[in-house]
């Protein structure tokens, strides 16, 4: 039995048994979805259905209806590609790596943070096609057999590289997530009254039984997925980076973006889901799992991240000045004082001085300054990847070739659209599957409720050892 | 073993803590306890049990060490034996040479074909799949109860192993 | 103006062109004073200490050297005349044996069909290649007095301007389709034969009044064979039969008869007079008129691949404009694209500004050949008509006015489509230059090379490698190497290889739109650098820190920058940084040596545009071919007349960009294949360098040792654009080499 101390704070408010956490976390699967949820789910079917729109447009017509052109040929597509991938990354992160640092806090968000990932990779693929001049041919890009002699894919090239990260990345989220979710399906099984809904968990649950040998596989599934994650949300997001690092591009050609695209992903997407669980804990009645300590501990890995972030930029400054490359150091004049400057403060304002208010013990600790400064964080993310991408095109090698981008309607409706996508299925997640991981919450009832902590201070200390 | 249909008693528990303290007790009674099914993971179950350490970390090394082979492979005969190309002045006339470019996607293989070579063969070695009916024991057992299966070979030792069981600290009984 | 002579001039000076006329005075009475002859009045010019200099130079230079005016102004040319006399040119470099027939006009004879169409004597008025309804200066007198001719044929091949006044149209064959023959120089005879049947119901010209005339031959052909049997044919003793001499000038396409007019003319000018007759400089504001390169003079309003030719000097497409020094528009309170009202005697005409640097002050310069309304789909309505500039003055159309008055409207943004918004180097390496002085000294003067440090020591850019070892030096080139070489300082900008690319490789046309947006598909394009006022070197001097130094290097100098041109095509690296970040295996290197581009592969990532350090990747943002929105050539069947069938029209979504011809690469293999022999130096051309007319681009194979490529490459001059990228480009150029006395690139280090 893990005996925790009585001063580390209860990772689960009031004193909850097993049967109320699988009450708690079923109850919105169970019961008909509130006003709050249709007016979410209408919002985000609405810009959803623009996206369509948007997306159809473009395949129909053709590239030419977005702003891009011959000198910035990544604009929005690609800063929402990395955008989306980036805000992926902190449920893998969660499920896996904080697995790995045994941080039992996890596991009251984990089960959210790999849906947003799943949603987020969706979002971000839905980038990848949409801004192909051919998406029908999409598949080409894969290391098919086929008639054409058979001609290969060019596996030196960093989007090869992405097809099978992203790929990989989203398959591996997908079952670590699944395979996370079957004992809990088993719950809502169980516990189901309606005929479909006990046909459709039944099908869902695979059968799940929690005998010992299957919780023995599942528990070393589990850790050998958050082992093999692990080197995933490294290796993926350095995967992306390479797109830019690997070209000639002053701005882009610099080897400290695979640990400055890591950490900003991390950085994106833990605020990502403050937003989301500060909103889901509050309709969904779970504040007592999701407490302030689980949003104070984020906001910790929220301030780290960031610190790092901020770092980068300085590092790539300096080197941009110790380089002596004329072209590298004018790229960095351009950021700061060119035509987009106003994107560059935005990012240097969202990323490094927000997050360094987390300081304040009082800031971490509040829920409304924690919405407010997440939502900051990822516009000063997106701003991030809009600057290197076409700051850096912008004003390359040739001034000849020197131009302006800006954006139209098309690829500002694809951007919400792609948001109203996310949205979409979260929501129908938050319906449909138990957001909160209770089988492996209920491990730490014992250790870690309050309930206990509180049985903890009241039993003498001679007592205390077992 | 015969191909009859086992026999089991069923003891219901309410506290994993009970459960894992009677386990020595039945034993040492005789009794074979065969499984305990949990809502969710008990330290130390498997071993009390006597589990057998399960093997599937070593099959997704085993996985993992194809994947790395397959995408090496693959590679290597896309862009340097079947069509190499002279692609950005990149070395496709030797492998060791192109093999930086090579290794992103090698290591992604390496990941996709360990986690889902692992998570198949977890899935078909429980009999977890779409479909499969699951033998439901207690209601509760998935929510807060524990199940604990004791095998019997005559229906007549029934009675004996619920007294245990009840002894035990079982909340109930099912044959 | 800044013409293209003027920006590839050595030494260029801003007048106003009423300034001109006394600049050209002023320069005869130093060229009289040092060789002899008498001087003759001349007013004051801003210009006497350096018109000292060039005339020096030109005594120091006598007989080899030629002095021109474009003016047409007779009185002008007279002087000029004097000044070649004076200067020994006649004999010498100026030739008159062979007149030139090519742009005769007869101002003064239209002058006075005006007065005869007036006052009724005209019975008839027929319209051949003229538009005058359009072009004339007075275009609505002229039409007013049309109405008055009771019978007027037009035999314009569309229904243009003038032909809609006409009670006839009886449209001409296309010269393609024509019969013909001419005498561009005197002595020169040229025929025209037909290379494709009519079209359409059209019939020649010629035939046509050959008709109404009564002649007896059936048509044209006979017409012109008989003439030549008559008067051409007996020029020559070398061929006994007509026959054979009709069908060996057919074949030749010309017959030079030798024609010589002999001895050296002597100036019979009256100078003084000529001087007495030049126009004063004027003060206030003075307007210019003059042809652009691509379009000249209008006729070809219709053509989409000239109006799509960016301006060798602006880069602005599309449009024509009102050209201002920027210093000049601040001043009056404009900026680029405010629209103004510009009035000259009875002409006001509204159109953009446009900011053009190294203009004359006080000055604005507009092109003719734009306002056309009937001229076809592509060009109707396409910039202003500036042909009511032009006004008559001594018997001879003359292309400026002064004392302009001009009015700023409301309209403050009228959007110019330019293919180049930045105009100065920044500083960068990119066309190298030097001065004659300096390069007589050291051949390599101005061509610094980047020394990389290595493990091995310092290394140009060319010697680094990252794969090659001495075993294995890379990709092989088993058999030819293609590439480039261009010689900055022969090219003049115009813009002749812009258009012969677009016609050999079936380049779109994107419209004025998509041009303004960045996307105009030229394969090569060319660029135009001004010098600034601040540079690397001045810029401690001035006290300038980098931030500041940036700012400043973007603007254009302010008085009179030099200009420098750049033909920039794909530059088929060696170490491509496009071909290794395709994911389709679309772009790779041929073992020929160049980059090729498989358009049936591309999936369109655009990720190969992103990573070209020289931006010379075109993408298809739309289906511009049978797509209503683009309406330019590719959209019917007349105007895929145009495409060259062995090149493929590239779909939309899909890359494209120079394939260095390599339809012609491929027809010269398989012609030296069939021949069973190699493919020898200067057999296979580029349509870019096969239509420059200074031979700037050379097109050869740097695996023969002996071709000219290779030895233009040997030369000191020769360097790699962006070498320090380490693409090891197939193109080089080689450094511009000024006739001055230093130049900002003689300092130039790093």
């Amino acid at each position: 039995m893990h005996k925790e101390s009585e001063l580390r704070p209860p990772l689960i408010l009031g004193d909850k048994t097993w049967h109320d956490i699988s009450n708690d976390v079923c109850r919105p699967v169970e019961s008909k979805a509130n006003k709050w949820w249709w007016l979410a789910f209408s919002l985000s079917l609405a810009a959803f259905l623009w996206w369509v729109i948007a997306v159809s447009y473009t395949v129909g017509t053709g590239l030419g209806v977005w702003g891009l052109n011959k000198t910035v040929g990544w604009a929005w597509d690609i800063t929402n590609f990395v955008w989306w991938v980036g805000i992926g990354h902190a449920g893998t992160l969660i499920s896996a790596i904080l697995l790995l640092f045994r941080q039992k806090w996890r596991l009251s968000i984990n089960r959210s943070a790999e849906a947003m990932t799943i949603f987020a990779v969706i979002c971000a693929a839905s980038f990848i096609v949409s801004h192909m001049g051919r998406p029908w041919v999409a598949y080409w890009p894969l290391p098919l057999p086929n008639q054409f002699g058979s001609l290969w894919v060019n596996f030196n090239s960093p989007l090869v590289w992405d097809v099978f990260a992203i790929s990989t990345y989203f398959s591996v989220s997908l079952a670590f997530w699944y395979t996370g979710l079957i004992p809990d399906f088993a719950v809502v099984r169980d516990r189901a009254n309606t005929k479909w809904r006990k046909r459709i968990y039944t099908i869902l649950s695979f059968g799940w039984v929690g005998s010992a040998k299957n919780w023995q596989r599942f528990e070393e599934v589990s850790l050998v997925l958050a082992g093999l994650s692990t080197p995933l949300v490294l290796s993926v997001h350095s995967v992306v980076s390479m797109d830019f690092a690997t070209s000639v591009v002053p701005g882009w050609h610099t080897t400290i973006f695979p640990p400055y695209f890591v950490a900003g992903a991390i950085f994106s997407g833990f605020a990502m889901v403050q937003t989301l669980l500060i909103i889901v804990r509050k309709v969904l009645t779970l504040e007592d799992y999701i407490t302030i300590y689980h949003i104070d501990m984020m906001n910790r890995v929220i301030l780290i991240t960031g610190s790092i972030v901020g770092v980068a930029y300085i590092t790539e400054f300096f080197i941009a000045w110790y380089s002596g490359v004329e072209y590298e150091q004018y790229a960095f004049i351009n950021r700061a004082t060119g035509p987009y400057w106003w994107a560059y403060w935005s990012m240097m304002t969202c990323n490094v001085i927000t997050p360094q208010l987390f300081w304040s013990k009082k800031l971490r600790e509040s829920v409304f300054a924690t919405f407010i400064i997440s939502i900051f964080v990822n516009i000063g993310m997106w701003f991030e990847r809009f600057v290197i991408i076409v700051t850096s095109l912008h004003r390359d090698y040739l001034p000849s070739s020197w131009t302006m981008y800006s954006p139209t309607w098309v690829e500002a409706g694809i951007f919400i659209g792609s948001l109203g996508l996310f949205f979409t299925c979260f929501l129908l997640f938050a319906r449909f599957f138990p957001v909160i991981a209770m089988s492996e919450l209920k491990t730490i009832i014992k250790s870690s409720s309050e309930g206990a902590k509180k049985k903890q201070s009241k039993t003498p200390k001679s007592e205390q050892h077992a | 073993m015969s191909a009859k249909h086992k026999k089991f008693v069923y003891g219901i528990f309410k506290d994993d803590e009970v459960v894992m303290n009677a386990i020595p007790v039945l034993k040492s009674q005789g009794l074979r306890v065969k499984d305990v099914i949990s809502p969710f993971p008990i330290h130390g179950l498997d071993h009390a049990l006597g589990l057998e350490r399960t093997r599937i970390s070593i099959t997704c090394f085993l996985y993992g060490m194809t994947g790395c082979s397959l995408a090496l492979l693959m590679m290597y005969y896309m862009n340097i034996f079947d069509w190499p190309m002279d692609i950005g002045g990149k070395p496709s006339y030797a492998f060791y040479k192109n093999l930086p470019a090579f290794i992103p996607v090698t290591f992604e293989s390496t990941v996709l074909c360990a986690a889902h070579g692992m998570v198949i063969t977890f899935l078909l070695r429980s009999k977890l799949l779409p479909g499969v009916e699951p033998h439901v024991i207690h209601p509760r057992m998935s929510d807060d109860h524990f199940v604990m299966a004791i095998q019997i070979t005559e229906d007549s030792e029934a009675a004996n192993v619920e007294t245990k069981l009840r002894a035990a600290g079982a909340v109930e009984t099912i044959k | 103006m800044l013409s293209l002579s003027g920006a590839n001039a050595d030494q260029r000076y801003k007048i106003k062109p009423s300034q001109q006329s006394s600049v050209v005075a002023s320069l005869y009475n130093k060229v009289a004073a040092m060789a002899g002859g008498t001087s003759v009045s001349a007013a004051a010019t801003p210009y006497d200490k350096q018109l000292d200099t060039i005339a020096k130079e030109l005594m120091n230079a006598k007989g080899k050297s030629v002095v021109v005016s474009g003016s047409n102004d007779p009185n002008e040319q007279v002087v000029v005349n004097a000044i070649n006399h004076l200067l020994g040119n006649y004999g010498a470099t100026l030739n008159l044996d062979r007149a030139c027939n090519l742009k005769n006009s007869n101002d003064a004879g239209v002058a006075e069909l005006l007065n005869d169409m007036n006052s009724g004597q005209l019975g008839a008025v027929i319209f051949w290649n003229s538009n005058p309804a359009y072009s004339l200066p007075d275009a609505k007198s002229f039409v007013t007095a049309l109405s008055k001719v009771p019978v007027k044929i037009s035999f314009a091949d569309r229904e243009d301007e003038t032909a809609q006044h006409c009670d006839y149209i009886c449209p001409d064959h296309h010269y393609l389709e024509s019969w013909g023959d001419a005498e561009p120089y005197k002595g020169s005879f040229s025929l025209m034969q037909p290379t494709i049947r009519p079209l359409f119901k059209t019939r020649q010209a010629a035939e046509s009044i050959m008709k109404w005339a009564g002649a007896t031959q059936a048509d044209y052909y006979t017409y012109i064979r008989d003439f030549w049997a008559a008067k051409i044919y007996p020029m020559q003793s070398g061929i006994s039969s007509f026959e054979a001499f009709w069908t060996q000038s057919l074949r030749d396409g010309v017959f030079e008869s030798g024609f010589v007019m002999g001895g050296v003319s002597s100036f019979t000018g009256d100078v003084a007079a000529a001087a007495n007759q030049l126009s004063k400089p004027a003060s206030g504001i003075e307007l210019v008129t003059y042809e652009k390169t691509g379009l000249g003079n209008g006729t070809h309003g219709n053509n989409p691949w000239l109006h799509e030719l960016p301006d060798p000097i602006t880069k602005i497409c599309w449009d024509n404009y009102f050209a201002v020094l920027p210093a000049f528009a601040t001043k009056m309170g404009w900026r680029q694209g405010t629209v103004i009202e510009v009035k000259s005697g009875n002409t006001t005409v509204k159109g953009p500004v446009l900011l053009q640097p190294a203009m004359a002050d006080e000055t604005i310069a507009v092109a003719i050949g734009y306002g056309r309304t009937k001229t076809g789909k592509a060009g109707d309505n396409v910039g202003v008509n500036a042909y009511p500039f032009v006004s008559m003055s001594g018997g001879a159309l003359k292309y400026f006015a002064t004392g302009v008055n001009v009015n700023k409207t409301v309209d403050d943004d009228y959007q110019l489509a330019t293919t180049q918004s930045h105009h100065t180097m920044m500083g960068r390496d990119i066309v190298k230059e030097t001065s004659l002085a300096a390069w007589l000294k050291d051949p390599s003067a101005g061509n610094h090379v980047h020394l990389i440090e290595s493990p091995y020591g310092p290394k140009t850019p060319e010697q680094l490698d990252l794969w090659a070892t001495p075993e294995q030096p890379g990709h092989e080139r088993p058999n030819h190497a293609w590439g480039m070489g261009i010689d900055l300082n022969s090219c003049i900008g115009c813009g002749a290889c812009v258009i012969a690319c677009n016609a050999e490789n079936n380049v779109p046309v994107v419209g004025k739109d998509e041009v303004g947006r960045s996307r105009e598909m030229h394969w090569i394009r060319i660029d135009r650098y001004y010098t600034s006022d601040t540079n690397k070197q001045n810029a401690e001097e001035k006290g300038l820190g980098k931030l500041d130094m940036y700012g400043e290097m973007e603007i254009p100098a302010a008085d009179n920058p030099q200009v420098m041109f750049q033909p920039v095509m794909c530059q088929h690296c060696n170490h491509a940084p496009c071909e290794t970040v395709c994911p389709v295996a679309a772009t790779t290197h041929s073992s020929d040596g160049f980059n090729m581009m498989a358009y049936n592969r591309c999936v369109g990532t655009r990720y190969c545009a992103n990573n070209c350090p020289y931006k010379v990747r075109r993408y298809n943002w739309f289906k511009y071919s049978d797509n209503e929105q683009f309406p330019f050539n590719m959209n019917d069947n007349l105007g895929k007349m145009v495409l060259n069938p062995d090149v493929t029209v590239r779909s939309r979504g899909v890359m494209e960009k120079c394939s260095m011809c390599v339809q012609r690469i491929q027809y010269g293999r398989l012609e030296a294949k069939k021949e069973n022999r190699k493919i020898k130096d200067g057999e296979i051309k580029t349509a870019c360098a096969q239509s420059c007319p200074t031979n700037a681009i050379v097109f050869g194979d740097f695996n023969d040792a002996n071709s000219q490529l290779s030895q233009l490459f040997k030369d000191e001059r020769s360097y790699h654009l962006l070498a320090e990228v380490k693409t090891k480009p197939s193109v080089f150029y080689q450094t511009k080499v000024w006739n001055r006395p230093a130049v900002e690139g003689d300092k130039h280090h790093s």
